[in-house]
C-alpha cells in the first residue's frame, strides 16, 4: 500500500526544492480527488433517492466530476512536466472552484469568503512565498467583481485580510525556505567532510596494511633472525630465521620480555653481560659476538622512533657467525704455526750457513764461505717476505699493536745504517741521514715498528734507484708533528699508479715483479703502520727524477725531556 | 771454573746451533729437549750462568717453566734469556726475563751477546 502510494507521489527531479513542493501538490491532488470522488458519488446518490434533479445536486455532481478531471490533468502535468505550471494551475482552478461553489453574495462577503485564503496560504509553499500576494491580489479582484455584479460594494476588510494573510504565509514561507536551505547547505558540507574523512581513513588503513604487509615480508624473507622490542623490552615480533638460528620456537620469544631469552641455558654465561650491557645502556654498541650452543652469533641493535622522535623500542639483529669465527680462528692458527713452524727451520738453515761462514768446523776455502753467504742472504729474504706476509696478516686480524716507548733518534738512524749501509754500497749508491735539530733527543714511538718502516722504505728506495743515493730525515714540523722523510733519486712512479702504490700486494706497473722481488706488501705494510701510529702518509714523485715519501707523527716527548731542542 | 750454559730447545737443529755458538766462547752447554726434563734439571744441580729457554715447549709449557725459574731464588744471578718465534709473545715477556729473543736468532748474534754478558753479582 504504501509501495503504491510511494510510486504515486514520486517524481524524478532532482532539485529538492522542487520535489518537495511537487510531492506537496500530489498529496493535496490525492486529497482533492479522493473528495472530489466522494462529491461525485453523493451527488449521484443524492439525484437517484430523491429522483429530483436539483440544480444544487446537479451542481455537485458536474462539480466533482469535472475537478476530478482537472485534478487528473493537474497530477500529470506535475509528474511528466512542471511543477510550478501545475501548482499554478492547481491554485487558480482551487480559486475558480471557491469562486463559483456557492452564491455571489455567500461569495463576496458570506460564508465562502475564507476558502479564499486557502490558495493564498498554499501559493506560499506550492510556489513562491511571494505568489501569495499574487492569489491575495487574484481572490480580491474576484470578490470585488463578484459583489460589483450583485451591487456590493467591494468588500474591502476582506481583501485588506487577504493580503494580511498573504503577508503573514509569505514571512512564515520564507523562514521556512531560508532554514531549509540552510539546513541543506550544513547536510552537503556534512556529507562532503564525511565523505573525505572515509576516504582519507580508508586510504590510511589500506596505506598501513601493505606497509605492515612489505615490513612483515622483508622480516621473513631475511637470512638474519631479527626481534623486535618494545619499549619495556617485550617482544613483539619475531622473524622465522630466528627460529633456524637459535633452534628454539617463537613462541618462547614473543611476548616475552628479553631477560628470558638472556637466562635461557643455550646462551653462554659470558655472553649474558653482554646482552644485559646492551638492555641496560641507551648507548648500543656497533655489534659484538655471543656464544649460543655450538654457535658463534653477531648481534646487532638499532632503536626505533616514532615521527616525534620518542624511542618506542629496539630492533635486535642476530646473524650466525658460526662459520667466520671458524676461519677466523683457524687463521689466527695458521698464523701461529706459519710463524713457528716456517721460521724454525729457516733459522736452522741460517745458523748452519753461518756456521759454515764463520768456519766453525774447520778452515773454509773462498768459494764455500761465499756459498754459505749466499745461503744466509736468500733464507734472510725468505724470512723477510714470511715476516712481511705474518705482518699482513696480522693487521687484516687487528691484531698488530703498537708499543708505546722512548725512541732515541739517533739509535733509529745507527741501526738502520747497519742494516742498510752494505745494501746501498753492493749497488753502488749512497746511503745519508740527518736529524732535524729542533727535535728531542727522545720521543715516544715504537723503535721496532719505526725500524720496519725505515726498512721497508729505504729497501724500496735502494730497489728502485741505480744512481745517486738515498736520503732519510727525521724533521720536526710544529710543536705536535715530527715526521720522517725518505727521498731517493730512482725512476720513480707513473701519476697513474700514485693512487695504488699503498694497495696490498701491488707492484708498479711495468715494472717486472720477478726482477724486483718481493711481494708488493712493503709500502702496505708501511701505510698501515703509520695509520695505527695515528700519522699520515704522502708520496711524491717524477718520472726519472726520484721518489719522497712523507711521513707525519705526533710529536710526543718522554717525561723530563724537553720539547724543544734549542 | 767454566760457566754452564742451560739450552731448554725442542728443535734439535737449533739447540745444535745455540750449543755451538755458546760451546765456542767457552761456555759448558747442557741440552734439554723438553718441558718436563727441564724441570727436573731446574730442581736440582749446579745453576747455570745463562739459562735459554724456548717458549714452545712439549709436555710443560715454557711459560709455566718461565715462572719457576723466575720464583726461584737459585737463578737470581743467573742470565734468563726467552726465544719463541712469535714477536707478540716476545713482547709480553720482555720486561720479566734479561733478554727476549725472536727467532730467526743468528749464530754470532747469540754468540756475541752472551760474550759480553758478565756474572751478575760482579754488576
Amino acid at each position: 500500500m504504501s509501495n503504491i502510494l510511494q510510486r504515486f507521489l514520486t517524481i524524478s527531479t532532482t532539485d529538492p526544492d522542487d520535489l518537495r513542493k511537487r510531492k506537496i501538490l500530489n498529496v493535496l491532488l490525492a486529497g482533492t480527488g479522493g473528495l472530489s470522488v466522494l462529491g461525485a458519488i453523493t451527488g449521484a446518490l443524492l439525484i437517484i433517492t430523491s429522483r429530483q434533479r436539483t440544480a444544487e445536486n446537479l451542481l455537485i455532481l458536474w462539480g466533482s466530476i469535472i475537478t476530478i478531471i482537472g485534478v487528473l490533468v493537474i497530477y500529470v502535468i506535475n509528474t511528466r512536466r512542471s511543477g510550478k505550471a501545475a501548482s499554478s494551475l492547481f491554485l487558480i482552478f482551487m480559486t475558480l472552484i471557491f469562486t463559483f461553489s456557492d452564491s455571489a453574495e455567500q461569495v463576496s462577503g458570506g460564508r465562502s469568503l475564507f476558502y479564499f485564503a486557502i490558495p493564498v496560504f498554499m501559493a506560499s509553499i506550492l510556489l513562491t512565498p511571494a505568489s501569495s500576494f499574487v492569489f491575495a491580489a487574484l481572490s480580491s479582484v474576484i470578490i470585488a467583481v463578484i459583489g460589483l455584479s450583485i451591487d456590493f460594494a467591494p468588500n474591502t476588510p476582506a481583501m485588506i485580510g487577504f493580503f494580511l494573510l498573504a503577508f503573514v504565509f509569505w514571512l512564515s514561507a520564507r523562514s521556512l525556505e531560508q532554514a531549509l536551505g540552510e539546513l541543506r547547505a550544513i547536510n552537503i558540507n556534512l556529507d562532503r567532510v564525511v565523505t573525505e574523512r572515509t576516504q582519507a581513513l580508508a586510504e590510511s588503513f589500506s596505506r598501513e596494511r601493505i606497509e605492515a604487509g612489505r615490513s612483515q615480508a622483508i622480516l621473513n624473507s631475511i637470512a638474519d633472525g631479527v626481534i623486535v622490542f618494545d619499549k619495556k623490552w617485550t617482544a613483539t615480533q619475531a622473524n622465522p630465521a630466528l627460529k633456524a638460528i637459535l633452534e628454539i620456537p617463537l613462541e618462547i620469544i614473543v611476548n616475552k620480555d628479553f631477560r628470558e631469552l638472556i637466562e635461557h641455558p643455550r646462551l653462554s654465561t659470558k655472553s649474558r653481560p653482554l646482552l644485559y650491557a646492551m638492555m641496560n645502556h641507551g648507548t648500543q654498541p656497533i655489534g659484538f659476538r655471543i656464544d649460543w650452543g655450538e654457535k658463534t652469533l653477531s648481534v646487532g641493535a638499532a632503536s626505533v622512533y616514532d615521527n616525534q622522535s620518542q624511542n618506542i623500542g629496539t630492533v635486535i639483529v642476530f646473524r650466525d657467525f658460526t662459520r667466520e669465527a671458524e676461519v677466523e680462528r683457524m687463521k689466527s692458527t695458521f698464523v701461529g704455526i706459519v710463524s713457528h713452524e716456517l721460521r724454525t727451520p729457516l733459522n736452522a738453515i741460517l745458523g748452519y750457513s753461518e756456521m759454515f761462514k764463520e768456519s766453525v768446523y774447520g778452515p773454509m776455502n773462498e768459494k764455500q764461505t761465499n756459498m754459505a753467504d749466499r745461503i744466509m742472504k736468500n733464507t734472510q729474504r725468505l724470512l723477510g717476505l714470511i715476516n712481511d706476509l705474518l705482518d699482513q696478516a696480522q693487521m687484516e686480524a687487528g691484531k698488530m699493536t703498537i708499543r708505546t716507548e722512548a725512541v732515541r733518534l739517533s739509535d733509529l738512524l745507527e741501526a738502520l745504517h747497519g742494516l742498510m749501509d752494505k745494501s746501498a754500497s753492493d749497488k753502488g749508491l749512497r746511503l745519508t741521514s740527518e736529524i732535524d735539530p729542533l727535535l728531542p733527543d727522545a720521543l715516544i714511538g715504537d723503535p721496532a715498528r719505526l725500524q720496519q718502516i725505515l726498512v721497508n722504505l729505504v729497501t724500496n728506495a735502494i730497489k728502485f734507484t741505480d744512481q745517486g743515493g738515498v736520503h732519510i730525515q727525521f724533521f720536526r714540523r710544529n710543536a705536535e708533528t715530527w715526521g720522517i722523510e725518505v727521498s731517493d733519486m730512482g725512476q720513480g712512479i707513473p701519476e697513474s699508479q700514485l693512487a695504488f702504490i699503498f694497495d696490498t700486494f701491488r707492484q708498479v706497473e711495468g715494472t717486472d715483479t720477478r726482477s724486483h722481488g718481493g711481494f708488493g706488501l712493503g709500502l702496505s705494510i708501511v701505510k698501515q703502520l703509520v695509520g695505527l701510529m695515528n700519522g699520515q702518509i704522502k708520496l711524491k714523485s717524477e718520472l726519472n727524477i726520484g721518489s719522497t715519501f712523507t711521513i707525519t707523527l705526533p710529536l710526543i716527548v718522554p717525561d723530563g725531556e724537553s720539547v724543544l731542542k734549542e | 771454573m767454566n760457566k754452564l750454559a742451560l739450552i731448554i730447545e725442542d728443535d734439535e737443529d737449533l739447540a745444535n746451533i745455540f750449543a755451538e755458538a755458546l760451546h765456542g766462547i767457552g761456555l759448558e752447554v747442557e741440552n734439554l729437549t723438553d718441558g718436563e726434563s727441564a724441570r727436573q734439571r731446574l730442581a736440582g744441580g749446579e745453576v747455570p750462568f745463562v739459562i735459554l729457554l724456548d717458549m714452545h715447549l712439549p709436555l710443560v709449557s715454557g711459560k709455566d717453566l718461565l715462572q719457576e725459574i723466575k720464583n726461584d731464588p737459585r737463578f737470581s744471578n743467573t742470565w734468563l734469556m726467552i726465544t719463541t718465534a712469535d714477536a707478540r709473545l716476545a713482547e709480553d715477556f720482555r720486561d720479566q726475563v734479561d733478554f727476549a729473543l725472536i727467532k730467526p736468532i743468528l749464530f754470532g748474534q747469540l754468540r756475541d751477546l752472551v760474550k759480553r754478558l758478565k756474572p751478575k753479582d760482579e754488576i
